[in-house]
């Protein structure tokens, strides 16, 4: 009730400001007027009696602010007050409120968006029900498995060094052994892809990624359908009809969410499905970083044309990831046991045990979240990195902004004062200076939220781009990381602004206003204040060594990056377009594939602008290898050798520009079935042929014999960083293909008249991925070049602080030694001794920010030393650069007010104020 | 004023205003007189502490105002106390009487 009341009367002071204060003064001048009269009645002359009625009532002004001050709302005003005047005063220094918005802006949004990637891409948990129960199965031992096969599909790690071997492959009928214990599962489920599938029968022929799961895939992770239905077990079973279900966003996109869309049918390498369903919003992937459009049921992998299983999905082969729901309240531990058992028996006994006793397999139930890592093993060292030279930043930015506000507020120590002496209470200054300081950290974050949501979004673009599958990130900007960033930026701003405002609040008002005209006589303030310069110069030094840490890493990437990119690759890597295709999807046999090829040939290369074309199983330089176990001709040893393999078409060397050394390249009668050649690398015959003339001699691997016909140069064909590996050339006479051309122009420009001539040829082929070859290597190095742009970035702004520091610091300086510079010259000083008095300042700060600055440099930048390459952690070329760069840089950051010290005038200077 | 004064008159202003004011409605020097009045010329309510009383409590509901015309045919403000400010009176006489008897009972102690 008495709220009630009181927010009406709030609300009426607020709105009808001028009607209640016109009342009050009506109030009392009534007041006044009664006491006047009551003085007259006793026999007082009107003018006296007036007179002493003022003075009882002690002034009619100071009794309205009492009841202005007291009244409901006040605050609010004097607050709307406050923000008006602030506003005022910032927009008559724009420079200053310019750059320290800019500064928490940058600060805060570069920050929020790398966390925010940081986030997808290693934080987030599986977005299902109650992902802390699932569990992938994975296994170790002394030794790779004896299978008939296996393959992995980058869910989970696999790896291998001599003595461990640790993967995540599963035949099914191991799958089906080790997982159907309802004691210790609710449900269990394996999956593998996904595979590129033609799709067609939803306009022109597209390709889409299809995940192949057990029918009990969606029970197990608890996802339910949008539309329709998921998966169940009976489409599992063998002659099933075939199903798929879409997933939601490929839903949205490639169907535009029709709700029509069950019971469609589509055609899946030219098989016929029916899509029953589509999956739940909210479940946008598994594995982070890779993204599925459409589920279809593992039985159908022979019909799809897939042999990862074998002869057919309970095949022989150690394709499927295994993923179990543990049961509430089962632990982990103790499932385990219990699987590593029924692992062992099934694993150790029958005909065709996998593993040696000696091997000492073992099972172990890893979590989903850290045994599901996906690309997240690709990315989280660098983003680690990046997010700890995005706290530097942060400080860099803080520093900065306390810096700035450290000299604002000096500068208005007078103002303070002189408010103090007029009557205005200490909280109400302090106040005041809060609502400034509140206004700037909040225009800042404001600003920076907008930063953070673009930034957030050019890096999710930025590293799908470059990852060899489309990225499905959900990027969003963490709010938890906005809260802390901006709490940080107001805490920065309210310290150091409200810091000064305290102590001038408490600095004696007349010494504060006598000031000016004692000049530089050192009063107790004058001495008290040097303090404060020495915490400016503390922070600019801050901000020096913490952008010479981030130049230093900046530029060991830049050194690495020119390494790499001036690598030889062995062949002429400019001017090269690739095209991936693979007919077999769309239901093509070997003899129609190579007529393809050969038309393709011949139709690319007459393109205007191709200088010629080929093709091959694999691009080089692509992320893409194949090796194979050989047993070369005339080798003592009976263990077969490796070697990388690559299938390739007639004109292949000539098209790469690979010189053929000796013999001859692979020709058309080769790839149409002649008798078996290839030709080898240098590195071939030296390791293997040392000291025989490899033309004509013959090596074989489990199936097939080649004799070698030709030598060509060493190429790179793994990785830029490699050394030269042996290699066999072998005719390409089945399967899918990468097409190289060779153009006489830039490579993109040719792209459309390329699509046209493939859509003419078949449309039912579609074009799986274009590249130009420098792209193909870019994204090859796209650990190294995403933190050279952000470091580089985050380096630059640094830079660029630490400047804007040296400036605010040495602008204050110039200004508040204005008099004493007068003097100086007055008394016969030079003005290049003025400048050089500012500079030298200038110069002390930076070389002492330098030294601390390279120091930590040298400690810091061997965490780099995994990313780096032809250069040292300790590069002095790089160390020399970075130093030079922030010197000079700096330098001319003072050369500014320092240049405006010389040129003070000193009778305009002693008269100053 | 002694400062004595000063700060007993602080704690129990309010209800010094809604008992002058309960007899009928007054204009600010009204109240003022009224108070000096009833407590025997002990408590001297200066405009400065009077006003923004007044007009909180006007705010807070127990005092309502209107315009009307003086003895000496002059415009005042007058106030009348509303129903919440006679709860008010029967509220805070309560607890002075409270802390009146306490008092007592701790001096004679």
């Amino acid at each position: 009730m008495r709220l009630l009341s009181r927010m009406k009367a709030a609300l009426r002071n607020l709105l009808h400001k001028q009607q209640v204060d016109a009342d009050l003064d009506a109030e009392i001048h009534s007041y006044v007027d009664a006491i006047t009269e009551e003085r007259i009645a006793a026999g007082v002359g009107p003018v006296e009696a007036r007179r002493k009625a003022l003075a009882e009532v002690g002034g009619a002004e100071q009794v309205k602010q009492a009841v202005r001050d007291r009244r409901a709302g006040a605050g609010i005003e004097t607050f709307w007050q406050d923000v008006r005047y602030a506003l005022r005063v910032l927009r008559k220094s724009p420079g200053f409120t310019g750059v320290v918005i800019a500064t928490l802006a940058l600060g805060i949004g570069a920050n929020t968006a790398i966390f925010s990637l940081v986030n997808a891409a290693l934080l987030q948990s599986i977005p299902v029900e109650h992902p802390e129960l699932l569990v992938v199965l994975r296994w170790s031992a002394h030794n790779w498995p004896h299978p008939s096969g296996m393959s992995s599909f980058g869910d989970c790690l696999m790896e291998g060094k001599t003595g461990f071997a640790t993967g995540c492959s599963l035949p099914f009928s191991l799958f089906r052994e080790v997982t159907h214990r309802p004691d210790l599962f609710t449900s269990a489920t394996a999956f593998a892809g996904p595979a590129n599938l033609d799709l067609a029968g939803n306009g022109q022929a597209s390709i889409a990624k299809g995940e192949l799961v057990s029918g009990s895939y969606f029970e197990t992770l608890g996802v339910s359908p949008a539309v329709g239905r998921v998966l169940i077990d009976g489409d599992e079973k063998k002659g099933a009809s075939p199903v798929a279900v879409l997933d939601y966003g490929y839903w949205q996109s490639a169907f535009g969410g029709n709700p029509a869309i069950v019971g469609r049918a589509i055609r899946l390498n030219d098989v016929a499905f029916t899509i029953v369903g589509v999956t739940d919003r909210t479940f946008t992937r598994l594995t982070p970083g890779k993204s599925v459009n459409l589920y279809v049921p593992l039985a159908q992998m022979k019909a799809l044309g897939l042999g990862w299983g074998g002869s057919d999905y309970d095949g022989e082969r150690w394709w499927l990831t295994a993923l179990g729901r543990l049961k509430p309240k089962m632990k982990r531990t103790q499932a385990e046991a219990a699987v590593n058992l029924m692992f062992l028996n099934a694993t150790m006994r029958g005909a065709k045990p996998a593993w040696k006793a000696s091997d000492d397999p073992r099972v172990e139930l890893e979590p989903a979240q850290n045994g599901l890592a996906g690309f997240r093993r690709l990315l989280s060292e660098p983003l680690q990195l990046l997010m700890a030279a995005m706290c530097i930043v942060l400080l860099v930015a803080c520093a900065n902004v306390a810096g700035l506000m450290l000299v604002r507020s000096r500068s208005r120590e007078r103002e303070m004062a002189v408010r103090l002496a007029l009557g205005a209470s200490r909280s109400r200054v302090m106040q005041q200076v809060l609502t400034e300081s509140l206004l700037l950290s909040l225009a800042g974050a404001s600003l920076g939220i907008v930063l953070a949501y673009a930034g957030a979004h050019t890096l999710a673009a930025f590293t799908s781009e470059n990852l060899y599958q489309f990225l499905q990130l959900d990027v969003q900007p963490d709010a938890t990381v906005l809260l802390f960033t901006i709490g940080m930026a107001l805490l920065t701003g309210i310290a150091f602004g409200l810091g000064p405002a305290v102590k001038g609040a408490r600095t004696r008002a007349a010494m504060e206003i006598n000031r000016g005209t004692m000049g530089c006589v050192p009063t107790p303030t004058h001495v008290g204040r040097r303090r404060w310069p020495g915490l400016g110069n503390i922070l600019v030094v801050v901000q020096v060594a913490l952008s010479i840490v981030m130049l230093t890493g900046a530029g060991l990437m830049l050194r690495t990056l020119e390494k790499l990119r001036s690598v030889d690759a062995g062949f002429d890597t400019r001017n090269i377009l690739l095209l991936w295709i693979d007919p077999t999807l769309a239901g093509y046999d070997n003899a129609r594939v190579q007529n393809l090829y050969d038309t393709m040939q011949q139709k690319l290369a007459a393109l205007p602008g191709v200088v010629s074309a080929s093709y091959s199983s694999d691009a080089m330089l692509d992320g893409d290898l194949w090796t194979s176990g050989l047993k070369v001709e005339g080798q003592s040893s009976s263990e077969p050798v490796e070697s990388q393999m690559l299938r390739v078409g007639p004109r292949y060397f000539e098209t790469m520009r690979l010189p053929v050394m000796r013999g001859r390249s692979v020709n058309i009668a080769d790839v149409r079935g002649g008798p078996p050649v290839a030709v080898v690398n240098q590195a071939f015959v030296q390791q293997f042929l040392k000291g025989r003339d490899p033309i004509g001699m013959h090596f074989r691997s489990d199936d097939k014999k080649w004799m070698i016909v030709g030598v060509v140069r060493n190429a790179k064909y793994d990785s830029l960083t490699d050394e030269d590996k042996p290699t066999a050339y072998v005719p390409l006479t089945e399967g899918g293909a990468a097409f190289e051309l060779r153009t006489a122009m830039s490579p993109a420009a040719l792209i459309p008249t390329m699509r046209k001539t493939m859509h003419d040829l078949d449309q039912n082929v579609p074009v799986m991925r274009v590249q130009t070859q420098s792209e193909t290597i870019d994204r090859l190095l796209f650990v190294q070049r995403l933190m050279e742009w952000l470091l580089g970035g985050f380096a630059g702004l640094g830079l660029g602080l630490a400047c804007i520091g040296l400036y605010g610091l040495l602008s204050y300086e110039v200004a508040s030694r204005t008099r004493e510079i007068g003097v100086r010259t007055a008394l016969g000083a030079q003005r290049k001794n003025v400048l050089g008095l500012f500079l030298r300042r200038g110069l002390v700060a930076l070389l002492l920010g330098s030294v601390a600055g390279l120091g930590s440099a040298a400690l810091v930048t061997r965490l780099l030393a995994s990313m780096l390459y032809g250069v040292k952690p300790l590069d002095p070329v790089t160390f020399v650069a970075v130093l030079l760069l922030l010197v000079g840089v700096g330098l001319a950051a003072c050369f500014i007010p320092a240049s405006r010290a010389m040129q003070v005038d000193p009778a305009v200077a002693l008269r100053y104020e | 004023m002694s400062q004595n004064q000063t700060k007993l008159l602080q704690g129990t202003l309010d209800l010094l205003i809604l008992k002058a004011v309960g007899d009928g409605e007054l204009h600010g020097l009204g109240v003022s007189r009224r108070i000096e009045q009833i407590t025997r010329g002990t408590f001297q309510v200066k405009p400065g502490s009077l006003f923004p009383a007044l007009h909180r409590m006007e705010e807070a509901g127990w005092l309502t105002p209107f315009w009307g015309d003086s003895e000496n045919n002059r415009r005042a403000k007058y106030y009348r106390r509303t129903k919440a400010g006679e709860r008010q009176v029967v509220l805070e006489t309560k607890q002075w009487a409270t802390i009146a008897e306490a008092m007592a009972s701790a001096l004679k102690a």
